[in-house]
């Protein structure tokens, strides 16, 4: 007898809310993007370490004098006849566009357009000579390349957009997950195929012992020459049981990748496979610079923000430092937005030198006279420094500036520096780039509308 | 908008996933399902799915390169004809040099070599192979696969 109507559709619909539900959560629902901020430059470098070698012989990989091959089950045959009558002028033209749209997508400028750019250019140099580039890594790179061109979420956290934009929050900007998600099953599908066919199709590691037979792979071949190969190749049994070993992991690790419960331990050993398949072959670098940063997105990103805002809390509650800023100039206000920005910790509280009526109460040295003629960094252990030192210090203290932290070390830096900061403070009402604001009321409106701080406040 | 943006986004993750899917499995389960090679999708996805090291036996094959001068064959480091130098790893270690013994590219490479070799009067182009590292691992079996000259 059929069940009533009442209950069928109910029935029916539980098992559709689930199925919304649990689609809502993979891939719909909001997520802070700052991991695939932070996945953007580990895919940067990937790319730069895979393709900028090739550029040091161009006369061997590109140019006409180049000895090419061509991948015409990638390609369809018509586009590379058209890339293969690319004059010599045209190849570099691209060398070109491909390093500064590298360049802008590791500094996170335009990062949807430079991502974009940075993946037509490494086509057209896959299309003209696949020689070099084209492995199978190199296919997995490209999958990955295609789905960051996707979107511009790459662009919201540890970028020049973010900073542009200056967005404080940039950390916790909320994004749809789905551009991460599909990352992670590209790995995780592509870790679990790969066990797949080395067990079905023509794979031979049920009937057969790879492992061994690598391990007495002639010198040149695929096979590093680490300490226990010898040994290794004397042990038959031994690596049959590795390479089930190896197989086991493969099919497993996907599945523990996306459970609670065994991610941390998971991605720990992803990581350590990944190494230990570079120590002991000459595989391209491509798995071991694109696949850890991969599975390190499968940690939830409100780990990240809550590890950024308990480092905040830690500054709150130990001190921070204090930068005295002009607040009556709109190219210190724009600049003081900026370094918030870059105070991903929260380590220091820009303040208005005006609005603080005795200076000298938090610091000797502190002077209304200095404070108007150079920014001025209060540390919390009493340490002060004003001008290019102040940027200096902030080199060190603030993460987003640590790589600027050598230039500013470097021999007549700080002569240089100085001098170029006097050139800036001297000309900073100049410097706005509001050409209305040349009595620098609107720098007092702005300020008035609060972007940056103007009390001895934490950062809202 | 928000419905607008979610049915964009479900649209996409289904178009990929199915054919990210479909050129995982096309090369060694749909195609010998279908018992016929089906259509890749071109510019992306490797041609034969994810197989890394699926297949390894006991042989081994590479290439070589000789160039003869007054009649006496010399041969050549393969870092010397292949310099570009890869990040982390050594290309000619992946047997990239194999790739030359394919006669489709041999004026190519030819070419190539009479331009960074001048000093020799030819080329040859020998294809390698190991027959049983295990059992013979010495043993190593040679043929000219083409002559450059």
């Amino acid at each position: 007898m059929p069940p009533p109507f009442h209950l069928l559709s109910s029935t029916c619909y539980l098992p559709a809310m689930i199925l919304h539900q649990l689609w809502h959560r993979a891939f719909l629902d909001k997520r802070p993007s700052l991991s695939l901020g932070l996945f953007r430059l580990a895919v940067a470098f990937t790319v730069g370490a895979h393709m900028m070698p090739s550029f040091f012989h161009m006369d061997d990989n590109y140019l006409a004098t180049a000895f090419k091959t061509h991948n015409d089950s990638f390609f369809p045959i018509w586009l590379l006849r058209l890339v293969a009558q690319s004059p010599d002028a045209l190849v570099w033209s691209f060398v070109v566009l491909f390093l500064a749209s590298l360049t802008a997508f590791a500094l996170g400028l335009f990062s949807q357009l430079s991502c974009i750019l940075m993946t037509l250019s490494c086509y057209y140099f896959y299309a003209l000579n696949n020689y070099h580039i084209g492995t199978l890594s190199f296919d997995i790179l490209l999958v990955t390349l295609f789905l960051m061109c996707v979107t511009n979420y790459h662009g919201d956290f540890l970028s020049l957009d973010s900073l542009r934009r200056g967005d404080i929050r940039c950390y916790k900007r909320l994004r749809p997950i789905f551009i991460q998600r599909l990352l992670q099953l590209q790995l995780a599908w592509t870790f679990w195929y790969t066990a797949l066919s080395k067990v079905t199709a023509r794979g031979n590691w049920l009937t057969d012992n790879p492992y061994y037979y690598l391990m007495h792979y002639p010198p040149i071949g695929v096979v590093r020459d680490f300490p226990l190969r010898s040994w290794l190749g004397q042990h038959p049994a031994l690596c049959y049981n590795l390479g089930i070993l190896l197989l086991i992991f493969e099919f497993a690790v996907p599945f523990l990748w996306f459970l609670p419960q065994t991610r941390a331990i998971s991605i720990f050993l992803g990581i350590a496979f990944q190494v230990m398949l570079w120590v002991t072959l000459h595989v391209p670098t491509i798995f071991l610079f694109l696949f850890p940063p991969m599975m390190l997105l499968f940690i939830h990103p409100t780990v990240l923000v809550r590890w950024i805002e308990s480092r905040q809390a830690r500054h709150a509650t130990g001190g921070r430092g204090v930068l005295f800023y002009d607040g009556q100039c709109g190219f210190c206000l724009e600049s003081v937005k900026r370094l918030r920005v870059l105070d991903l910790f929260g380590w220091v509280d820009p303040l208005d030198f005006h609005a603080q009526p005795d200076l000298s109460t938090l610091h000797p040295g502190l002077t209304p006279e200095r404070c108007h003629s150079e920014m001025v960094l209060l540390e919390p252990d009493g340490r002060l420094s004003g001008g290019f030192d102040a940027f200096a210090r902030f080199c060190w203290r603030l993460p987003l500036l640590w790589w600027c932290a050598p230039f500013v070390c470097l021999p007549g830096a700080r002569w240089v520096g100085r001098r170029l900061y006097r050139w800036v403070a001297e000309h900073r009402y100049f410097l706005h780039r509001n050409p209305m604001c040349t009595t620098n009321q609107c720098a007092i409106r702005e300020a008035g509308n609060g972007s940056p701080s103007t009390s001895l406040g934490g950062p809202s | 908008m928000i419905l607008r943006r979610n049915t964009l986004i479900t649209i996409f993750v289904i178009l990929w996933s199915l054919v990210f899917q479909y050129e995982t499995l096309r090369a060694n389960y749909l195609s010998p399902m279908a018992g016929r090679e089906l259509p890749k999708l071109r510019f992306l996805f490797p041609p034969a799915g994810w197989i890394m090291f699926f297949n390894v036996d006991k042989s081994y094959g590479f290439a070589e390169v000789l160039g003869l001068r007054d009649g006496q064959p010399f041969k050549l480091d393969p870092h010397d004809i292949l310099e570009t130098r890869a990040v982390g790893y050594d290309n000619i270690h992946r047997n990239v040099l194999v790739g030359v013994l394919s006669r489709g590219d041999a004026r190519s490479f030819c070419r190539f070599l009479q331009r960074k070799f001048p000093s020799y009067d030819e080329f040859l182009i020998v294809a390698a192979q190991y027959p049983d590292l295990i059992e013979t691992p010495d043993r190593v079996l040679r043929q000219v696969a083409y002559r450059c000259q």
